[in-house]
């Protein structure tokens, strides 16, 4: 069963005496329970306009979205509440609520007329509650939680809402790394028990780590979808995002830096973990690492030697380490 | 887990109100003894469980003044309060008020058109026998429900709820601007007699007035009590509300029918009370410490009327003849309050956040 399904859709802005801004066009794709998907693509091509539009905010310039083979146009409010959900990159205006309270807003499309919660209501929003970790921060205000505390807040809203789909606008912006990583697990977590989730991101790197499909918007181009793997190798990705200045790469999933030429060239061997990160600050001032090179580098942990013509000098860090090589490329000129 | 939570909130809560009924009380009691002749506790009592206190002089004074003011302040201020409730929210602006959308400039232009025209139609109405309050009512009544029309038909229309605000503030000003060029053509007497109105009174209506207030403000104050859920919603912003399933522009214009019936109501019966509609529900989410609707409705509607009870008794302090204006009161000792509560507490950005 598909939860969301856009057949031919287009998407855009209706204009008065003017002709429609169309942003994309004939977007036919689908979402399955237990998936999690990264819509990306540059500002400005509509990946905001998508979401609205499939949310019923703004209507659609053509084509069809359905819910659980409902189409939305015969949806009613309520009832497409009880099938969607959002979380958005705005905050609630007013901070002076508890979390309780902010959560057991998300039971509006059920609850009764005076916002009476019953015993279900209260069920699920310990359960929403509880599946977002979020129990110790119950009794706080908005006011006083920290971003990331608060992104859970607005994670555990949606839940409550009891939805199969839950659309989440950058929920990992403005979040350190912990927190942004936290926040990915949990929703990875959340899809795995059977919902559906869509995630609108500029986060390269996790949402192609933990994403089972991408969804990447282009100008003028065809909306396309595939596992992030494919994209990547097909060089889809690096098109859509704009990389192909930057040198995007394929095998770690992080951009370089441009290369001035000639480069020093320097072969890396020791350690994994430290090949990894003296690989990354090598690169990041323009040293090619490349097995042919003459020069060989050995690491350790706390314990670099430069190899060179059976002559070896020993560092005791990546920085020393550096110094040292800027020092002989610019002798070497 | 959130069963204990919700216990424990609705122990506190009723404690609160329990305390706010008792405040409520006395403030009533206060308000009916205390004024040009101080009426005792046991006296009063005995008024109120048998009817008569005994003293002729008294009865009168109680039954055709004291107790039709206490009822009308009590209305005026649960109304206010509610209106201004509804239009901050509804807004997410702390400016805003009952008087926002226009509702007390259209009143003030409908009684300048009778008070200035009423020279010539004043022979009209005593043939008629409509009195000369019902027609600064009917006057105030049709100027607001003017704008009420104007302002719902707006919303209809209009995406954006600021948009609606600003079109409000157009209306002030034009009928401002109205108001002036009538006052620039009229007698003396005609301008006092506007410029009376427009300081606000509790004291003006009679029990026959009270026959069409009380119902029209009891019913404005039950549906503000049924729109305590959607004003919820609307904490976390439109966006937020649409995809909880809320009927924006239904909502909206519930809302602003809601207020206006109210504020109108209040405007043609009183007069424009301009600062405590503003004020009090800053002070209640202050003193209570939420902004959840549930709650603050109907503590709005029981600390505005003690509220309202108390600057009227103020205003009517024993040993003096004269009733002040109750603007001027609540803004004289509203405003003090306010800004000791804000020193103090420093939290209202805590409900304003943009």
């Amino acid at each position: 069963m598909n939860l969301l399904e856009t057949k031919s859709l287009s998407i855009g802005y209706a204009q008065q005496n003017a002709p429609n801004k169309l942003l994309q066009r004939d977007i036919s794709l689908s979402i399955q329970p237990g998936e999690i998907i990264s819509l990306m693509g540059q500002n400005g091509v509509g990946k905001t306009t998508f979401v609205k539009t499939i949310s019923g905010l703004i209507p659609e310039l053509g084509g069809e979205v359905f819910y659980q083979n409902d189409n939305l146009k015969t949806l009613d409010s309520n009832t497409l509440a009880k099938r969607l959900s959002i979380v958005l990159t705005e905050k609630p205006y007013a901070q002076n609520l508890s979390v309780v309270e902010l959560i057991a807003i998300g039971r509006h499309p059920y609850s009764g007329w005076m916002g009476t919660l019953s015993k279900k209501d209260q069920e699920i929003i310990d359960w929403a509650i509880n599946e977002t970790h979020i129990n110790y921060l119950a009794n706080y205000k908005l006011y006083e939680l920290s971003d990331g505390q608060l992104q859970k807040v607005m994670i555990a809203r949606a839940l409550a809402q009891e939805t199969d789909l839950i659309i989440l606008d950058e929920p990992a912006a403005h979040l350190d790394l912990y927190n942004k990583i936290e926040v990915m697990m949990l929703l990875r977590d959340i899809a795995r028990k059977g919902k559906g989730i869509l995630i609108s991101t500029h986060d390269m790197q996790i949402s192609t780590q933990l994403s089972d499909k991408l969804w990447l918007f282009n100008f003028n181009e065809q909306v396309r979808e595939g596992t992030p793997e494919d994209l990547i190798l097909d060089g889809t990705l690096e098109r859509t995002l704009y990389l192909h200045g930057y040198g995007y790469d394929m095998i770690y999933g992080t951009v370089n830096q441009p290369i001035e030429s000639p480069a020093l060239e320097v072969n890396l061997m020791g350690e994994e973990v430290v090949v990894y990160w003296t690989k990354q600050a090598l690169k990041r001032n323009g040293i090619v690492v490349n097995s042919d090179a003459k020069i060989i580098i050995k690491c350790q942990k706390g314990h670099w030697s430069v190899i060179q013509e059976n002559h070896a000098i020993d560092f005791n860090s990546i920085n020393n380490l550096l110094i040292s090589l800027r020092n002989f490329h610019q002798n070497k000129d | 887990m959130i069963q204990q939570f919700l216990e424990t909130s609705r122990q506190k809560w009723t404690r609160v109100f329990v305390a706010l009924v008792a405040l409520f009380l006395g403030s009533l009691l206060l308000n009916i003894s205390l004024g040009s002749v101080a009426i005792g506790f046991t006296d009063l009592m005995s008024f109120l469980f048998s009817g008569t206190t005994n003293n002729s002089g008294w009865d009168l004074i109680l039954k055709t003044f004291r107790l039709p003011k206490a009822i009308t302040a009590i209305l005026v201020g649960s109304a206010l309060g509610i209106s201004g409730l509804q239009m901050q929210t509804l807004f997410r602006n702390p400016l805003a008020g009952p008087y926002i959308l226009g509702i007390s400039s259209g009143a003030g232009l409908g009684v300048a058109i009778a008070i200035f025209l009423g020279f010539y139609l004043g022979g009209f109405l005593e043939l008629s026998g409509i009195g000369r309050s019902w027609l600064l009512v009917v006057a105030a009544g049709a100027g607001s429900l003017g704008v009420l029309l104007v302002v719902s038909l707006a919303a209809t229309r209009l995406k954006d709820s600021v948009t609606l605000l600003i079109i409000g503030l157009m209306f002030g000003a034009a009928s401002g601007a109205l108001v002036s060029i009538l006052q620039f053509f009229s007698q003396a007497e005609n301008i006092q007699a506007y410029v009376i109105w427009s300081f606000g009174s509790l004291g003006s209506l009679s029990w026959t007035e009270l026959h069409v207030f009380i119902p029209i403000i009891l019913i404005g104050l039950a549906s503000s009590i049924l729109l305590s859920k959607p004003l919820n919603t609307l904490l976390l912003g439109e966006n937020y509300a649409i995809s909880l399933g809320l009927n924006l522009k239904k909502t909206r214009l519930l809302i602003i029918i809601n207020t206006a019936v109210l504020a109108g109501t209040v405007t043609a019966f009183c007069g424009p009370i301009a600062f405590f509609g503003v004020t009090l529900p800053h002070l209640t989410r202050m003193l209570f410490n939420t902004s959840n609707h549930l709650f603050l409705t109907p503590l709005v509607i029981v600390f505005g009327a003690a509220l309202m009870l108390i600057f009227d008794t103020i205003a009517q302090l024993p040993g003096m003849e004269a009733t002040l204006p109750i603007n001027a009161v609540t803004a004289l000792f509203g405003a003090p309050f306010v800004i000791y509560i804000l020193l103090r507490k420093k939290n209202l950005n805590y409900s304003f956040k943009s």
